[in-house]
Order: C-alpha cells, then structure tokens, then sequence
C-alpha cells in the first residue's frame, strides 16, 4: 500500500508548466466565447441570445452539479475504486462561483433591461396566447407562490452558495488528508456526503424548474428535476473519463488507473443511459397517455407548427431519442468500447454533444414566432449556443486546470488508495 | 496408459508459482486444462490466457428476444386477433407497448444469463475426475493445482509431466478417467 502511494507522489506533478499553458489557452477561448457571444447582441437582438447562454451555463453547470454528486456518492457509499479519479470531479467544482457570476448576466437582464425576456412570468404584464396578462392567469396566480422573481433570485443564487459551500467542504478535506493523512477528514467527507446529496437533489431541481421549465409555466413534469439530475450525471462521467484519457496521454495517469478503472466508469455511464432513457420516456409516456392539454402543449411545440405541419423539433426529438439513448446504450454494452482509450472517447464526446442538443430541445423552442410557433432549430442563431458553450466551457476548464496544480493528483493519503491503485474489477 | 487417464495434476505451493506456472502451460499452448485453487486469484484469467465469457452475448440476444415478444405481443393482440379501442388511443402504439416490452427484455435477460451461464460453465457437475485424487480435498484449503486433460491435443505424457515439472509442479500426478 505505501510503496503505491510514494509511486503516485512522485509522478504527481510531471506537467505543471504545460497545465499552465492550457490554462491560458482555456481562459482566452472562454473569454473569446463570451465576447463573440456579447457581439451577438447586436446581431441577433437580445431574446435569442440570452436563451442560447442559459443553454450554455446549463449545460456546465449541469456537469458541475453531476461532479458534485458524484464526489458525494463516492463518499455516502464509501467507494473505493473510484479514489484515484475523485480529485479530478473535485479540481471541476472550482468552477461553481465562476458560473454564478457568469450567471449574473441573465438576471440583471431580466430585471433592468426587459422583464420577460427570458422568464416570461417574470413580467405580470406580459401578453400570453388569447390575449391575457400573466398576471391575470390563473395558472400563474396559483403558481405564483414559487415562480416568483424573490423566489428565482434566492432558488438560484442560494443554490450556487449552497454548492460553493458543499464544494469547500470536500475539497477541503480532500486536500488537507493529502498533507498529514488524518482520517477525520475522510469522516467530515462522510458527513458533508450525507447532509450534501439532500441539498444537491433539491436544489438542482429548483435550478431545473427555475431556468428551464419555467421557460413554459404553463406545462406540469413531475420528472423534470430527475431528467436534469441524469443529463448532470452522464455529462458530469463524460467530462471525467476525457479528463482520464486527457491525464492518461500527457502521462500523469500513467502506472495509476488501469483497465479496471475505466470499465467501471464506463459501467456506470452505460447505466445513467438507461436511467436517463428511462425517465425521459415516463415523462413522454405519462403525458402522451394522459392526454391532459396542460401537459401536451409543451411536446406539441416541438412536434408541429400551428398549421398541422412538422416542424423541425420533431426530428430533434427523435435525434436524442437515437442518439442520446440507443446509440450509447449498443456502443457502450461491449467491454472494449468501455475501457479502449479510443473507442470509449468518441461516445463520450458523442454524449456531451448530444446533452446539449437535449438542452436546446429543451430551452430554445420557448423562442416562438408570431404565430405561437417555436423558431426552428436549425438557424444562424444556433451559432450563440456555440459560441456561449465554448465560453462558459473556456472558464470553466481554466477554473479546473488552476486547481488542478494546488494539490496531488490523487488523494494519497485516502485509507481506500491502495484498493483503488490495486482495484481489480 | 495416456488414454486411460485423465490427465495429469500438479501441486502448486504458492499463489506466485502457480501463476507463472500457468502462464508457461498457456504459452505451450494448451486449451483443455484449469487451475483449483481455495480462493479467486486476481489476474489468473490473463495468465491462463482466457477470453471473455460469451455470456453477454447471450444475454443481449435474451433481452432482443424479450423485447421484441413484448412488442410483437402487444401489436398481435390489441391490432390483429382482438381489435378495441381503448381511451383512444391507437390499435398498436410503441408508446403504450413499451413498458410490457422493455420488463420482458429485463426478464429475458436474467434468463438468458442465468441460463447461459449454466450451459457455459456446465454446471452443476456431481462428478469430475479430480475428485478422485486424494489430496483434492487441500484444493479448498491452502494448496493450488494445475491439471492438464489428456484430451488436450497437444497433450503427451512425458512432455506435459515435463513441463508441468519445469514449471515448479510437485507431486505429478496421473488422474484415473
């Protein structure tokens, strides 16, 4: 055990210099992204642009949030195998307090410059189809107790504070375990485990309704938060295995994770497909059989257009329903797509991708036309989602790989590090 | 006297022996051989050169099977044999038929895999030779053994006792069939 552990300290820091570098490199793309995504502003007016950055910070916080989780189940369950890639999730949750105030943008928006132009029931005045004001809709007056702009600010800022917190907590301990190895801090992380994934359910299912279904406040999903929950798990196992892969090919992993480790994580990326496949259905079956008009609108938006026709969001749906569920579930069901280097890189890219595809599906039809039509998916506009996730991913990736040198490369001081150095699947 | 036995048994100390010990009978070549040992040894698959079970692939054409029964199932008995309409909803639908099909491909699965295990593995055997070998018993205690079946084809008396004995066997032994 302690010969592994000096083995893993002396390779801990073989590439300070070039984490450095791509540090800046991640820090200049993410500035570029934001900057681009700001001139859009002035291209495509303010509506549009803003939706495509709430899918932006969505999706990194979505990641986030699921690195969270996964640090915390590590702990609740007192896993052992996954001890040597736990320090990356938690070098990740430095990124909480840079989307906070990334996530500033939004709300100032929506509160100096247009009160509806995200949220629209942040504005009682405004119009809704058939001519009433949100104000005087009773589906809002009886929803007004929890959709409202107090309730938005203290749902998403108390939420990130909470995450800050929780995140100090771990990586915390963490880190001082690997300076003097006492086990009270294995015990704190137990504990900050125990109160923490409480906290992190509630409050990502806030976060989901607040910035996502409340786009339509109309609709009813009980499923909603456990849809975002599994898009934050799988995208939150996708960033890491690339993260593996990263470390493995610059060296630092090399002699430390081996076949086993991957299969594991690729185990359990294969298994939140299915639990993501699985609530995504019950929450389309469920309304498809219940027929209810307060709960099909929201698929009938991104199904057909006023006139009967097809509109575009219907090949989207059917796109994730292939891609972000059949085509991992086949490609992930053999061994060596788990643990092949190569062959489990592309799905995990693949998946990524398609968890942003899901978000846009999810956000972007709120964007309606006059007619009460969703704008297409397929447009210039598409280009901000872009630009907003290579931005919020730039600072995201720069607050990483800053923390990323603060400490070793994985906990080795960890009572469970020579089961996870030695793990044998 | 070759083909009358079974084939040969070595006896290995300690668990380092017998793993380069099977590493060496795999690089001879030889397929129809096992090791007993009192505990799971990590890593012994690769030394013995084993490929993966196909078992999963007889769970994946269990949990096909299974799924499509359920949703040939539904189709066949709600749109052809006995048409109704129900809340309606369409005579077939995946939507509706995929709850049916998605627990029977659970089912078929843990069939598929429970029995597919079986027929691999070929268990539950009541009799194996090596059970007449009176130092077996010490196979589920402290000792480890390598036997070499005769109906290995490059199984040759001499040169598997040889081999076995180069590999740091003890006590060879030859098994009554």
């Amino acid at each position: 055990m302690s010969s592994h552990a000096i083995s893993a300290s002396v390779t801990a820091h073989p590439g300070d210099s070039s984490t450095a570098t791509v540090a800046t490199k991640a820090l200049r793309l993410g500035l570029a992204g934001l900057v681009v995504t700001a001139l859009g502003l002035l291209v495509s007016g303010a509506a549009k642009v803003a939706m495509a950055y709430l899918v932006g910070i969505t999706f990194w916080t979505a990641i986030t949030i699921g690195m969270m989780l996964l640090v915390l189940i590590h702990h609740i369950v007192d896993a052992s195998w996954s001890a040597v890639i736990r320090r990356q999730f938690e070098h990740g949750l430095a990124a909480f307090k840079w989307l906070a105030v990334l996530f500033v943008p939004l709300v100032l928006a929506s509160i100096f410059y247009q009160k509806d132009l995200i949220w629209p029931w942040m504005d009682s005045a405004h119009l809704i189809h058939g001519g009433h004001s949100v104000g005087h809709d009773p589906l809002y007056v009886k929803k007004s107790g929890f959709l409202n702009t107090t309730a938005f600010m203290i749902g998403t800022f108390g939420s990130f504070l909470l995450w800050m917190w929780v995140s100090a907590r771990l990586r915390k301990a963490s880190f001082s375990q690997d300076l003097d190895g006492d086990l009270r801090w294995t015990f704190m992380n137990r504990k900050t485990a125990a109160f923490g994934l409480p906290i992190a359910a509630f409050s990502l299912t806030a976060i989901a309704i607040f910035w996502v279904k409340s786009l339509e406040y109309h609709w009813f999903s009980t499923m909603y938060g456990v849809w975002f929950f599994a898009n934050c798990i799988r995208g939150a196992l996708a960033v890491g295995i690339l993260l593996m892969i990263w470390l493995w090919n610059r060296g630092d992993y090399k002699g430390i994770l081996n076949t086993n480790h991957f299969y594991s994580i690729g185990m359990l990326a294969f298994a939140f497909t299915v639990f993501w496949a699985y609530i995504t259905f019950s929450q389309y079956f469920l309304i498809w059989n219940a027929n209810v008009p307060e709960e099909t609108f929201w698929y009938n938006l991104r199904e057909l257009n006023h006139d009967g026709s097809t509109n575009q969001w219907w090949y989207v749906g059917l796109v994730i329903l292939f891609g972000h569920f059949f085509v991992p579930f086949f490609y992930l069901l053999s061994y060596k797509h788990k643990v092949v280097h190569s062959k489990v890189k592309p799905i995990m890219i693949w998946i990524l991708a398609i968890i942003l595809v899901d978000l846009c599906y999810n956000i972007l039809p709120a964007l309606k036309d006059d007619h009460g039509d969703s704008l297409p998916f397929l447009s210039f506009h598409l280009l901000w989602v872009i630009t907003s996730v290579a931005g919020v991913g730039g600072i995201w990736f720069w607050a990483y790989l800053t923390s990323f040198p603060q400490t070793k490369l994985i906990p080795i001081r960890d009572p469970r590090i020579g089961e996870s150095l030695t793990y044998h699947e | 006297m070759a083909a009358n036995s079974y084939g040969l048994i070595a006896t290995f100390e300690t668990v380092p022996e017998l793993y380069h010990a099977a590493e060496q009978v795999r690089d001879a070549g030889y397929r129809n051989w096992d090791c007993i040992t009192p505990f799971p040894v990590h890593g012994l698959d690769k030394a013995m050169g084993l490929k993966r079970s196909i078992v999963p692939r007889i769970s994946l054409a269990g949990g096909i099977t299974g799924f499509i029964t359920g949703m040939s199932m539904i189709w066949w008995t709600g749109a052809v044999d006995y048409t109704l309409i129900v809340g309606g909803k369409p005579l077939f639908s995946p939507m509706f038929a995929f709850p049916v099909s998605y627990e029977l491909t659970i089912l078929f699965t843990a069939f598929a895999t429970i029995l597919g295990m079986f027929f691999v593995n070929g268990l539950p055997m009541h009799y194996h030779p090596v059970l007449k070998y009176d130092q077996i018993r010490r196979g589920m205690d402290d000792t480890f053994f390598i036997v070499i079946e005769a109906s290995d084809p490059r199984f040759n008396l001499a040169n598997t006792k040889s081999l076995l004995a180069k590999a740091g066997g003890k006590a060879i032994t030859e098994l009554e069939p």
